[in-house]
């Protein structure tokens, strides 16, 4: 047996103005779930604590619940001391027991023709893996875009392709996602990540019903202008200026000993809008030993058509990319951009290892920078903490030169074709982060993609800073300070 | 008194599994339809936690006749050969429906829907899909409920059925608030599933609990073999909470083996035959002699083993087994399981006429709840192809049922709000009671019984029913009410287990020496209801 300390969220619509915290200790076994930590209240300290649960075996989908804030089941995840238990994010009817009904009551129904056929074995393998949901809504009270626009949501998207899959259906379930809300998903992947099945809901639901809504005419002008700039120029941006490769030479030695090399694949936007952030980069590397090839043939990694379901297109570029980087024999490609690093790691098959820049630095270590005296908060990228599982890396930088204070990891709306697309949507978001961002008193804001970046300073009165560029800013402290000394000496 | 809410309706059909559902749906073509659930429609049940499949014969190699003998054979020939005659017949058409509907079962390169062996099977006729069959069952059936104009009453606990004569009128419940809901109906179906929860180590969900038992028996239905409780070979055996989790047959099905601690494949000592995939019955008490003499896991199981099977047919054909032990720090890929027996089904039950008509007029039962189908033991994919055959036939039934003036009797009310006031003045918590029964009947009413220990049993079902339960508010009463279900309802498996002084099947008596195989037993089917209780004794054909 063991003891566990758990904070649960109590409210009783009766008597309660808002929901309270109450903290129990209770003696469960080795392994015990929330849920038996939950019981153990519920039998042996207080039975009027509500909650949801019936199969115990995570087959179900009832017993949903946040576990120090991240949604899970409470009969498969691990009891932890001094954990907290909060309903879903969704409208609370007692307790830990949420109204699951209004949402489930819109999720779209099949509407079969009546006959008993069974869909051919490559069908019925497409549509397996969305069938697994058991409407648990984790993925529902965690996504962003619900918040600030009419999208029905993830489990409905889900649904709407495994319908579309479905020759049994007799309806248009493509243009009826569109209708509720198919291009408002950033694809943040939020949904995913707390999926109990692990259902990929923005690869295998989100983006092959926008490729469908493509063959239907369906994508919205602002994604098809892009895609016909991706067709002319290999570049998703417009060019306003000198551009990163413009500039950039082919090799850039290090100023000390070789430690790696590495292939640099930049990006259209931090080729062409933010280039300023990308030579910053270099500087750091530079600095810390490693050698950067920049081949000057490569193109658009393809994501802005893929996340918008404008998929014709993707295998030119691809192989024009890893040619580019095969050509040089490049075993190690960095990325800076999150959204890039994630298309190639997970959307292409390359015959060499793509590290994003903050597992590159973190792998070999840096030389420490000054300390400035900042707090600074970060906001992590969709496409580097969901998309690439690189959470503690940046942090480990940061905290090298300044303060963090964190705050928690939402989508800022930049990405998923929505800020070109809807505009309205990605503003909403971005403008929910500017309140986070105030409440950290933090005077910058830091980051690791250049789409975040961009929108955010939009969005937000502090600067806005790539980690590498407030490397660079903790480096020109030390340099300062020691010419200082020097001068002093 | 409060004056309660009243509901009126056709058809109530009271529970929400596999059952439950497919007899809504039918019975909502005849009329107004009220579906009661406990919990979420669609979550609650054992349903949608079956993992192994639906058996139908699909093939020309198969034929009914071949079903039917090892599904009578696979029950120690207790069954009831009409009811299984139906089921076997029936199962290929509802799975017909199911497909109609929009189920996603596995189908073979061929396109046709895909079968594997289960225990007990002389061909390979379960349907799957991967180890999640009953939740895609469910998903279509809740799908299909949602096109119809059944009113759902989600998370209300039946109480009782009310009977204004002879018949059954309607029934008694209570709200999410505790509160008295009261439902007038031309039919009640009573499909309530299982109750194997009244045992400590149990597969079902929280909802099996042998209310339908208890209700049924209570309104004066009879009830036959209840001491026919099936022990499912596989239960996960750890962590403690854990224990009992169905591990499903399709791992035994698709290859999975048995194997003691010290590494012997044991299953060659009691069906060389058949192995792995002997019958339940068999398989269970093989295990659990295996680990009484000494030879089980240091976590008190046997070893069952895929690790020699491909990898990717472990993760496509056993997806769920795969994620839930990776959950609990197993890869089944890569190290074998740990099992041991676990309560999974009762067999018994309502007794049932083909029409799913039980012996009270107005009340038709089906699925789980019901007894005659499965015989002293059930086949693996025998229970989900059940709540389809009679799930339809008793929606059907009800939904034929004239329509009658008939009104709830207010005394019927005041009974039971009398009953649930008592509670709110009681003084042990239904948990407390709960333990204990799960305790009492997984030793003496488990897989191995004798006379002595389920004397004994019954005696502490006795005491533990004495006890004022306590709810501490109206929310609490509802638990309160499923302790003293779950109390009826082991009395009623205890009770039938000592009306049966045989082994057959599932039921293993230690203490009596027979002569007879199952095919000769000189005895029929235990029957108990309010008016008469014994064993039938006629000769069999």
């Amino acid at each position: 047996m063991k003891k566990i300390h758990v904070r649960v969220s109590r409210y009783d619509p009766e008597g309660d103005a808002r929901p309270h915290y109450q903290n129990y200790v209770v003696e469960v076994n080795e392994g015990a779930r929330v849920l038996h930590v939950l019981q153990a209240i519920h039998d042996e300290i207080d039975p009027t604590l509500s909650f949801r649960y019936c199969c115990g075996a995570g087959q179900c989908g009832s017993c949903a619940v946040r576990i120090n804030g991240v949604p899970g089941l409470a009969c498969m995840e691990e009891a932890r001391d001094d954990m907290t238990v909060e309903p879903l994010d969704l409208p609370v009817k007692k307790d830990l027991v949420v109204d699951l009904l209004p949402y489930l009551n819109t999720l779209p129904r099949i509407q079969p023709g009546g006959e008993a056929f069974v869909p051919d074995r490559e069908k019925v393998e497409l549509i397996k893996p969305l069938r697994s949901c058991i409407e648990c809504l984790c993925c529902v009270s965690v996504c962003p875009a619900m918040d600030v626009t009419r999208f029905d949501g993830p489990a409905a998207m889900r649904q709407e392709q495994r319908l579309a899959l479905d020759p049994r259906d007799r309806k248009d379930r493509v243009t009826e996602a569109v209708s509720r809300g198919l291009f408002a998903c950033t694809s943040c992947q939020a949904c995913w990540k707390v999926c109990p099945k692990d259902i990929e809901i923005p690869g295998k639901a989100i983006e092959k019903l926008r490729a469908l809504a493509n063959r239907k005419g369906l994508t919205l002008p602002r994604h098809q202008e892009v895609a016909r700039f991706i067709r002319e120029s290999g570049r998703s941006i417009v060019r306003t200026g000198p551009t990163f490769l413009e500039d950039a030479p082919e090799v850039i030695e290090p100023d000390g000993p070789v430690r790696a090399t590495v292939g640099f694949f930049v990006g259209c936007m931090y080729n062409g809008r933010l280039p300023a952030t990308a030579r910053d980069a270099m500087e750091v590397l530079k600095r810390n030993g490693i050698r950067v090839i920049i081949p000057r043939e490569q193109v658009c990694c393809g994501s802005p058509l893929i996340r918008t379901g404008q998929i014709d297109f993707i295998d030119t570029l691809k192989k024009r990319n890893i040619d580019a980087f095969v050509f040089r024999n490049i075993d190690t490609v960095l990325t800076m951009c999150a959204g890039c690093g994630s298309t190639l790691k997970n959307d292409y098959r390359t015959p060499f290892r793509v590290m994003d820049i903050n597992e590159v630095l973190t792998k070999f270590g840096i030389e420490a920078p000054a300390r400035l005296p900042i707090r600074v908060t970060y906001h992590d990228p969709c496409h580097l903490l969901r998309g690439q599982g690189i959470r503690d890396e940046p942090r480990e930088l940061i905290t090298q030169v300044a303060d963090l204070v964190e705050m928690p990891s939402v989508c800022c709306g930049s990405g998923g074709g929505v800020r070109s697309g809807m505009p309205d949507v990605a503003s909403a978001l971005g403008e929910n982060r500017r309140k986070e961002i105030e409440k950290t008193g933090a005077e910058i804001v830091v980051s690791s993609c250049p789409f975040c970046e961009f929108h955010l300073s939009e969005h937000t009165d502090r600067p806005v800073r790539n980690v590498t560029s407030l490397l660079l800013e903790g480096y020109r402290e030390k340099d300062r300070k020691k010419a200082e000394q020097q001068v002093q000496g | 008194m409060r004056s309660a809410e009243v509901l009126d309706c056709h058809v109530l059909v009271i529970g929400s599994g596999g059952a439950g559902v497919r007899a809504a749906i039918e019975a909502s073509g005849y009329g107004e339809t009220i579906l009661v659930s406990k919990t979420l429609a669609g979550k609650g049940g054992c349903t949608t936690m079956a993992e192994g499949g639906y058996n139908a014969v699909l093939r020309e190699e198969d034929s009914c006749g071949i079903h039917f003998e090892d599904t009578m054979k696979g029950g120690a020939y207790l069954n009831d050969p009409e009811l299984v005659s139906i089921l076997v017949a029936e199962a290929p058409q509802r799975i017909n429906d199911l497909l109609a509907w929009g189920a996603v079962f596995d189908v073979t390169d061929s396109c046709d829907v895909a079968q594997r062996p289960f225990g007990g099977q002389t061909f390979p006729r379960t349907c799957y899909a991967g180890d999640r069959t009953g939740h895609e069952m469910m998903m279509t059936l809740i799908e299909r409920l949602a096109s119809t104009n059944v009113e759902i009453e989600n998370e209300v606990t039946a109480l009782d059925l009310v009977r204004e004569g002879e018949r059954v009128v309607g029934a008694l419940c209570l709200d999410g608030k505790g509160e008295v809901m009261v439902i007038r109906a031309d039919a009640t179906v009573l499909a309530t599933g299982g109750g194997t929860q009244i045992y400590d180590i149990s597969t079902n969900s929280s909802s099996g609990t042998g209310d339908g038992f208890a209700i049924g028996y209570r309104a004066g239905a009879e009830l036959i073999d209840m001491e026919m409780v099936q022990f499912h070979p596989t239960g996960a055996v750890y962590p403690y909470d854990a224990r009992g989790r169905l591990i499903t047959e399709a791992v035994r099905g698709e290859g999975g083996i048995l194997r003691n601690a010290a590494g012997e494949r044991f299953m060659s000592r009691y069906d060389p035959e058949r192995m792995e995939l002997s019958t339940r019955d068999v398989v269970s008490r093989a295990i659990a002699t295996e680990i009484l003499e000494g030879r089980g896991t240091p976590h008190g199981g046997v070893f069952l083993d895929v690790t020699h099977l491909p990898r990717q047919q472990v993760e496509e054909k056993l997806p769920v087994m795969l994620e839930q032990f990776l959950k609990f720090g197993v890869d089944i890929r890569e190290e074998p399981m740990e099992v041991a027996p676990t309560a999974h089904h009762v067999m018994g039950g309502l007794r049932i006429t083909p029409d799913a008509g039980t012996t009270v007029p107005g009340l038709f039962a089906c699925g789980e709840v019901t007894g005659g189908v499965h015989g002293a033991n059930r086949l693996g994919g025998n229970a989900l192809a059940d709540t389809q055959v009679f799930g339809k036939r008793a929606g059907e039934s009800a939904g034929r049922s004239p329509r009658r003036d008939s009104c709830i009797d207010p005394k019927a009310i005041e009974a039971q709000e009398e009953r649930l006031a008592a509670f709110l003045d009681g003084q042990v918590p239904p948990s407390t009671v709960i333990r204990s029964l799960k305790t009492a009947m997984w030793e003496g009413a488990g897989i191995f019984r004798t006379e002595a220990g389920l004397n004994k049993t019954l005696g502490v079902i006795s005491h533990l029913s004495s006890l004022r339960l306590l709810a501490r508010t109206r929310e609490n009463l509802a638990e309160c009410c499923t302790a003293q279900n779950m109390l009826l309802s082991a009395s009623l498996v205890v009770r039938g287990a000592i009306l049966r002084k045989e082994s057959r099947g599932a039921h293993m008596r230690k203490d009596v020496v027979q002569t007879w195989d199952a095919r000769n037993s000189p005895y029929g089917h235990t029957y108990q209801s309010l008016d008469r209780s014994g064993i039938e004794t006629a000769v069999r054909s």
